[in-house]
């Protein structure tokens, strides 16, 4: 073992370029520097996206108005966040917020959400993105008015629960059978995301015609 | 970034890589066929890559960093095929493995 | 035949066959986008769409373990360690995609409870079987990569292709241990999803793809070892040196800092420069041993691997990589062309390379040839092509009509899926697929009947 690590560092030094030795102590070094750093970025990133940090917000933010606006210094559009205007008009504590958000994901995973469609824009794309769309102008357009809702949250869970009844096109989404509490959790968890600053990922959102 | 400019600049940028491709893949056949005119035919591709890294550079809303990493790229392309050959030569004659 | 190649023909067979449900399940979801009402709330898009991709990652795999049992014995001069135990796995690994699969299509989704993510389904793309069979899939690695390590030990020897192998299983189970993921918060979640998904496809799976075409080239083309070896290291080094880091271009848009967009988009740029050079080196190698060569079909596939992972990985990828155009063609279907693209060139064509030595070696024909596997050849691959094409037309009519000037809104979804473009590029995918699923029934034609000259028929051929 000892002779080998003595022939890498003798090819690596000598560079012998037909030497498979000299490539071998080339290839560990090479992603062996780029785990280092993958390690490190990973630890400062944590810093932007852990709850509460730089750009993922505490889930408690779904007590707030959220807004998506376009900034002109990050040349990117963030979202705002906003006096009160809690969810359903009512406002909850921290941790009642954390236990609503757990839901929510369950509900995303169970039903695999994600296998029609995308948040962040990663998943599916049989149906449409919904890293924003608790600010789609669709809410106050269409949905309030078909389901007979005067918030946008309660034509959300409305929604949910019975997709199928409430087209807007020929590419319907399913009826999932979600139990009211859990569309509840769906929706407060759509807030949520829409919270997140995703350096300005969907661009020009809700800007057509304006 | 206009929505014109969008897909002009996408598909200046995959035409770039494929240029690129282009003069690796003709230099190599044509090495290996021994047919000088491929190796021209492949010289040409490259001229063609660094043509659309100027392009890029010049006429589309990409970042300054991004156009400079296109233009170096080009230049990258440039080597690859005849470095990789001559490479290629060399450990296989070690081994007496020419055709 | 060693006894662990026989192994490594049924987990060719099961390969072949769950090839096919993918492609059944893969037309079955392009025809929603074409007849939206299809069995709605029956079955569902979703759960088509789960059973295309998830048995993809199963039959690489599968392939990708045959190929390692095939050659392990080859390589070290011994029966493989521990055969008894593989057996056995290879039946657990069937019944555990058996039975998920029969879960997906007949229970497909559960309540928002942990029973759901342990029994029926995860809903996190690519790794949706539920937990239990995630351990199962552990297990199966975890069994693969003792024969590996113990065959080596107990054949007291090491080849540098060995040595690869053996420690890219060490990441290649690690990453997947995100499969058992349960997080709140997107960001992170999706940030370890990254690692399994990218780490996989641009990293240790190119690393297991990189040893066994490796062997295969020692096999068919009768490459040197020193030669093979010192290709295997340069590779490892510029598609790690380029991958790990390339990971950020999926860190651009979920919430992770905005020097991402940098690093992503830089070290993305570099990913092409290996697969190129790959295509340099199979040219060469194709020009010195083209006129040895015994196995038509296989040198073809080969060489062809090299080519197509260059143009769907690198000019596929990069098209759509930096982060001023990903903004707008992220998450649509420039990315399901660059997704099809790429898993085709990388690794479809090379497993079905590694097949045709396998057919070789138990028909015992001397020399591989014949018209069937040319018309799997030809059909696979213009419907592939086709198949792209259509998508990234679909794509950019995506990225133009519903980003950029429609602002991402469902009226601009919408928009954009019912523009002509878009719908061109469906249907053209649709009648692209077709001719896909034509070659593949080529294919496997092919590959199950003799070969008409058999030199020296010694074995029987196996049921594949
Ligand atoms: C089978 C595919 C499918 C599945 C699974 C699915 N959806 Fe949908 N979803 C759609 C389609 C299609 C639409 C567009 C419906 C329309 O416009 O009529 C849609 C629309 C929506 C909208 C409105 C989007 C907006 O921004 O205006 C929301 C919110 C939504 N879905 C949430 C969910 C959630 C939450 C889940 C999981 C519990 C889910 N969907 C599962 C297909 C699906
Ligand atoms: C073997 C090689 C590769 C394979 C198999 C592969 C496969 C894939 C797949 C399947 C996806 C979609 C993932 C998803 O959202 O589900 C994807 C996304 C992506 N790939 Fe690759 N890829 C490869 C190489 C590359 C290379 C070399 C580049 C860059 C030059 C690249 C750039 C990207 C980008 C930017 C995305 C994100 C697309 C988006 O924004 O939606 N890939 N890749
Ligand atoms: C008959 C041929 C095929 C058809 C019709 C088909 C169709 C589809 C469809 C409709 C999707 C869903 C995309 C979406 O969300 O809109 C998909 C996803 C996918 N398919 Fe296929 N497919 C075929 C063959 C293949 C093959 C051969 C491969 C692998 C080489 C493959 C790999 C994938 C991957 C990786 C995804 C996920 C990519 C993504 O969402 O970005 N498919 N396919
Ligand atoms: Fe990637």
């Amino acid at each position: 073992m000892s002779s080998e690590i003595a022939d890498t560092v003798r090819a690596g030094v000598g560079g012998d370029l037909a030497d498979p030795v000299f490539w071998r102590a080339g290839a560990i070094a090479t992603t062996a520097v780029m785990l280092v750093i993958l390690a490190f970025l990973t630890i400062d990133s944590y810093r932007y996206i852990s709850v509460g940090g730089l750009n993922v917000p505490k889930y408690d933010v779904i007590n707030q108005h959220i807004g998506y606006e376009f900034n002109w210094s990050r040349h990117a559009a963030v979202p705002v966040i906003g006096g009160p205007e809690p969810l359903f008009g009512h406002k909850v504590t921290e941790a009642e917020a954390a236990d609503l958000i757990l839901k929510g994901k369950f509900v995303i995973q169970s039903r695999a959400c994600m296998d029609c469609h995308t948040f962040f824009g990663n998943g599916a794309y049989y149906g449409p993105d919904l890293t924003k769309s608790w600010l789609d102008p669709a809410w106050p357009q269409i949905w309030m008015p078909m389901t007979g809702k005067t918030t946008r949250e309660d034509a959300m869970v409305e929604f949910l629960m019975r997709p199928d009844k409430y087209p807007t096109w020929d590419r319907r989404m399913p009826n999932l059978r979600l139990t009211e509490a859990e569309a509840h959790a769906a929706v407060a968890y759509l807030k949520w995301l829409s919270a997140i600053d995703t350096n300005g990922f969907p661009a020009n959102f809700g800007q057509a015609g304006k | 970034m206009t929505p014109e400019s969008l897909l002009e600049t996408a598909v200046l940028l995959g035409l770039f890589v494929l240029a690129g491709g282009g003069y690796g893949g003709l230099y190599s056949v044509g090495r290996a066929a021994g047919r000088p005119a491929l190796i021209r035919a492949g010289r040409a591709c490259w001229v063609g890559a660094l043509a659309i890294a100027v392009v890029i550079a010049a006429a589309t809303p990409l970042g300054v960093g991004w156009k400079l990493l296109i233009l170096v790229s080009a230049l990258v392309y440039a080597v690859i095929p005849p470095v990789t050959w001559r490479y290629l030569e060399r450990t296989h004659s070690d081994e007496g493995l020419r055709p | 035949m060693y006894r662990s190649q026989r192994l490594s023909l049924r987990y060719y067979a099961a390969a072949v066959t769950l090839f096919g449900v993918m492609i059944v399940f893969g037309l079955l979801s392009a025809l929603y986008y074409l007849y939206p009402s299809l069995l709605f709330n029956v079955f569902n898009f979703s759960t088509s769409k789960i059973m295309h991709i998830d048995t993809l990652v199963i039959w690489l795999l599968m392939a990708f373990l045959g190929a390692v049992y095939w050659y392990l014995p080859k390589e070290l001069g011994r029966e493989v360690e521990g055969m008894w135990l593989a057996e056995l796995t290879f039946w657990v690994f069937c019944a555990v995609v058996i039975v998920v699969a029969a879960v997906f299509i007949f229970v497909q989704y559960g309540p928002a409870t942990d029973f759901t993510l342990w029994f029926i389904n995860q809903g996190r793309k690519y790794v949706e079987a539920p937990r239990w069979a995630t351990i199962g899939i552990v297990v199966v690695m975890l069994v693969f990569a003792y024969n590996v390590v113990a065959t080596c030990v107990k054949a007291h020897r090491m080849t540098g292709i060995m040595w690869v192998l053996a420690l890219d299983l060490i990441p290649l189970v690690l990453v997947y241990l995100d499969a058992f993921s349960y997080d709140r918060n997107m960001s992170t979640d999706l940030y370890w999803w990254w690692w399994l998904v990218h780490m996989w496809v641009e990293s240790t799976w190119e690393v297991l793809i990189g040893c066994v075409m490796a062997l295969v080239l020692m096999d068919v083309m009768g490459t040197s070892r020193r030669i093979v070896e010192t290709w295997l290291y340069i590779e490892v080094m510029l598609v790690l040196g380029a991958g790990i880091l390339g990971l950020g271009h999926h860190y651009f848009w979920i919430g992770t800092p905005q020097y991402w967009l940098s690093i992503g988009g830089f070290f993305s740029a570099l990913e092409p420069l290996p697969l190129l050079g790959m295509v340099i080196h199979a040219v060469y190698d194709a020009g010195a041993h083209r006129l040895k060569t015994t196995n038509r079909p296989a040198f073809f596939w080969i060489t062809t691997e090299a080519f197509l992972n260059f143009i769907g990985a690198g000019i596929w990828g990069f098209m759509m990589t930096l982060p001023q155009i990903n903004l707008f063609t992220h998450g649509t279907q420039w990315t399901v062309s660059h997704g099809h693209f790429a898993f085709y060139g990388a690794y479809v064509c090379g497993v079905i390379a590694v097949f045709y030595v396998a057919k070789q070696k138990t028909s015992g024909a001397a020399y591989l040839d014949g018209k069937a596997w040319k018309w799997a050849y030809g059909l696979l691959n213009i419907g592939m092509v086709g198949m792209v094409m259509g998508l990234l037309l679909a794509g950019m009519a995506q990225a133009f009509f519903g980003r950029a000037i429609g602002g991402s809104t469902l009226m601009a979804f919408t928009t954009a899926s019912e523009n002509p473009w878009f719908v061109s590029g469906m249907y053209a995918r649709m009648l692209f697929g077709l001719m896909f699923a034509a070659g593949y029934v080529a294919l496997v034609y092919d590959l199950v009947t003799s070969p008409r000259r058999i030199a020296t028929p010694a074995l029987q051929p196996e049921p594949a």
